[in-house]
């Protein structure tokens, strides 16, 4: 059991009007300590109301029924009072969200934001502490002046070090499991890349295992030790990232990795909107794990 | 902080500006309106040549501009001129006056904040569950109503079919407490006399609660519509994510961004305030400025007319500024504007 998340069977359906919508169809997922494991699939997929579930915060809502179970470190999230997942959030799980700069609160400093998160977990840290530590942390995203970034607010940083700030963040309280949704989607390419590079570099320093959720296939590939291929709620294909890379064996998948564009270009690939293919499975659960 | 003595200075000037076409605005309106004030003042049996006498005394037969002249040129001195109702220095009546109407408008002031401003933020943190209902519907029932119709409403209810409050005034006739600031509550606690204190606070439950109900609905829904709005924001979740607890992300995360569109709604809420005090002083019998203006309103009194609306609109210009000056505290993008601008 070195398993930090065993997610299996997962449902989830949302109250509406007219009853009850299915948007999880019983997925299971598995990442062991300080593996690197990416959830690809397309918008609306489920991706992120997965990272949701496991951080509990979708559980609290009233509109939604999660049903499976998720095992974190061993612990079942499903039957936690909803205050030991709060404290869980913070401190041995953290997120790193899409838009770095919207993600920040705009009326505190960084310092002070820094203070908060590191307050999850040591709540009587002292205000110098805190500032050495988050200092030590910037020098490790590679930020240039700490001092400086953390007497700013985050509107005087530019995206690409409001994320790498987010990611010192995340990992400043050594957490076993760190979600990062659709990390720096709202970043230039490049800038994308970098903090990327960046941030693969320090959860294997810190041993952090990531469940990386994405759509990008071209930064999935640069980023996970394996790979699971989400697809209308459905877990379609899992595999290490190289064998799906090269040998994808669903039709969604394949689809996918055709809609990537090429430099070498034919212009924009076809891709069918729902072909049955898509919804046949191939990953089995259950039984077989 | 440099930035928000900037802002200061800036507002200060705008206000000079205001005030300048204020002050040009009640002039021109008091030399339209029909009637001789100088044939008013000395009343009908006046012979000609008083008047005429009056009239040049008071400036009345020289052409506007100069009128206008004489005018600014004693406001700056301080001299608002005699009021022709009372006999006395028109800045006299005010500073009797005034303390009793920012009294009243000052406590309604603070009632609208301690009490809106939490409803706002319980609505919003239990949004589409009962306690966001029920105070959505009290509140839209408090804007709902002027505040004239709240002081009559609540001067039946509680004054006079449950007298539990006072009917009129600002303090029972037994207490005789020297006047240092005006403002009854202070002024009975410099004095020592508690009992008093408490009396003059009982005076003023009734009047500030129907002067500040509007406002209090109106603060509380304001908030709590920024406050949902805000709930939206990718740092509501991340604060979620990172497990802060639910009060402090209500406080810090959802209430303080969203406390800045609101304010400036507060701060034009409380300068209306002193509008509506007039309406709701005649309820009360309570004598303030407000009572004031509409006596000298009635007998053409130009000098004090004119000492009045400058006064009332100077309340508003400072409140106008304390916004401005809290909402640049509040909101870092404007503290550090110089950054950005430069």
């Amino acid at each position: 059991m070195s398993d930090i998340l065993d997610i299996r069977d997962l449902t989830l359906a949302f109250k509406g009007h007219r009853g009850l919508t299915e948007v999880l169809h019983g997925i299971s997922l598995r990442i062991a300590a300080g593996e690197r494991v990416a959830l690809v699939g397309e918008s609306g997929s489920g991706k992120s109301v997965t990272a949701r579930i496991i951080l509990g915060l979708l559980q609290e809502t009233g509109s939604a029924r999660v049903a499976g179970q998720v095992a974190f470190d061993g612990r079942d999230i499903m039957a936690m009072h909803p205050r030991d997942r709060a404290a869980l959030r913070g401190t041995e799980m953290s997120m790193i969200f899409q838009d770095p700069t919207s993600s920040l609160n705009p009326t505190f400093t960084i310092g002070r934001q820094f203070a908060e998160v590191m307050h999850r977990r040591a709540p009587r840290l002292s205000r110098t502490a805190c500032n050495a530590r988050a200092t030590e942390m910037l020098e490790e995203v590679s930020i240039p002046d700490p001092a400086r970034v953390l007497d700013a607010y985050p509107f005087q940083l530019s995206g690409g070090m409001n994320q790498r700030v987010m990611i010192a963040m995340a990992l400043v309280n050594h957490p076993k499991l760190l979600l990062a949704d659709e990390p720096g989607t709202a970043l230039d390419v490049s800038v994308q890349a970098q903090t990327l590079r960046l941030m693969h570099d320090l959860v294997e320093d810190h041993g952090t295992a990531v469940l990386f959720i994405s759509h990008n296939l071209g930064v999935v590939r640069e980023f996970a030790d394996r790979v699971y291929v989400i697809y209308r709620g459905r877990i379609v294909e899992e595999g290490a990232t190289d064998a799906v890379f090269h040998a994808p064996g669903h039709a969604y998948t394949r689809a996918l990795m055709d809609a990537v564009p090429r430099i070498t270009g034919v212009g924009l690939p076809e891709v069918p909107e729902v072909s049955d293919a898509f919804l046949a499975p191939m990953v089995r659960h259950g039984s077989a794990s | 902080m440099l930035p928000v003595l900037r802002i200061l200075l800036r507002r200060l000037g705008i206000s000079a500006v205001v005030l300048v076409g204020v002050s040009m605005l009640i002039f021109a309106i008091a030399r339209v309106i029909p009637g001789d004030p100088a044939r008013i003042a000395l009343g009908p049996s006046a012979s000609a040549e008083q008047v005429t006498a009056l009239r040049a005394e008071m400036h009345l037969d020289e052409p506007l501009v100069a009128q206008y002249g004489h005018f600014v040129s004693d406001v700056l001195r301080g001299d608002l001129g005699q009021s022709l109702y009372t006999n006395r220095p028109v800045t006299r009546d005010i500073a009797e006056f005034l303390p009793a109407t920012l009294e009243l408008v000052i406590f309604a002031g603070i009632l609208m904040v301690a009490l809106g401003l939490p409803l706002g933020i319980l609505a919003a943190r239990h949004r589409g569950r009962w306690p966001d209902h029920l105070i959505r519907v009290l509140t839209l029932l408090t804007v709902s109503a002027p505040s004239f119709v709240w002081a009559v409403i609540l001067m039946l209810l509680f004054a006079f079919y449950l007298p539990l409050f006072p009917v009129a005034g600002r303090i029972s006739d037994i207490y005789e407490i020297e006047r240092i600031t005006g403002f009854l509550t202070v002024d009975t606690l410099l004095a020592g006399n508690f009992a008093a204190f408490a009396d003059a606070l009982h005076h003023l439950v009734l009047p500030a609660v129907a002067l500040a109900l509007s406002g209090i609905g109106q603060a509380a829904r304001l908030t709590r519509a920024n406050m949902v709005e805000t709930y939206q924001k990718p740092y509501i979740e991340m604060a979620q994510a990172y497990g802060f607890f639910p009060s402090r992300i209500a406080r810090s995360y959802a209430f303080k961004p969203s406390l800045i569109p609101s304010l400036t709604i507060i701060g034009l809420d409380f300068a209306a305030m002193l509008g509506n005090a007039f309406l709701v002083e005649a309820v009360f019998a309570w004598p303030g400025l407000s009572r004031y203006g509409v006596n000298v309103i009635l007998r053409k009194d130009l000098n004090a007319i004119m000492g009045t609306v400058l006064i009332i609109a100077l309340t508003f210009l400072i409140v106008n500024i304390i916004v401005d000056l809290l909402i640049a505290f509040l909101n870092p993008r404007i503290r550090h504007s110089t950054r950005a601008a430069s």
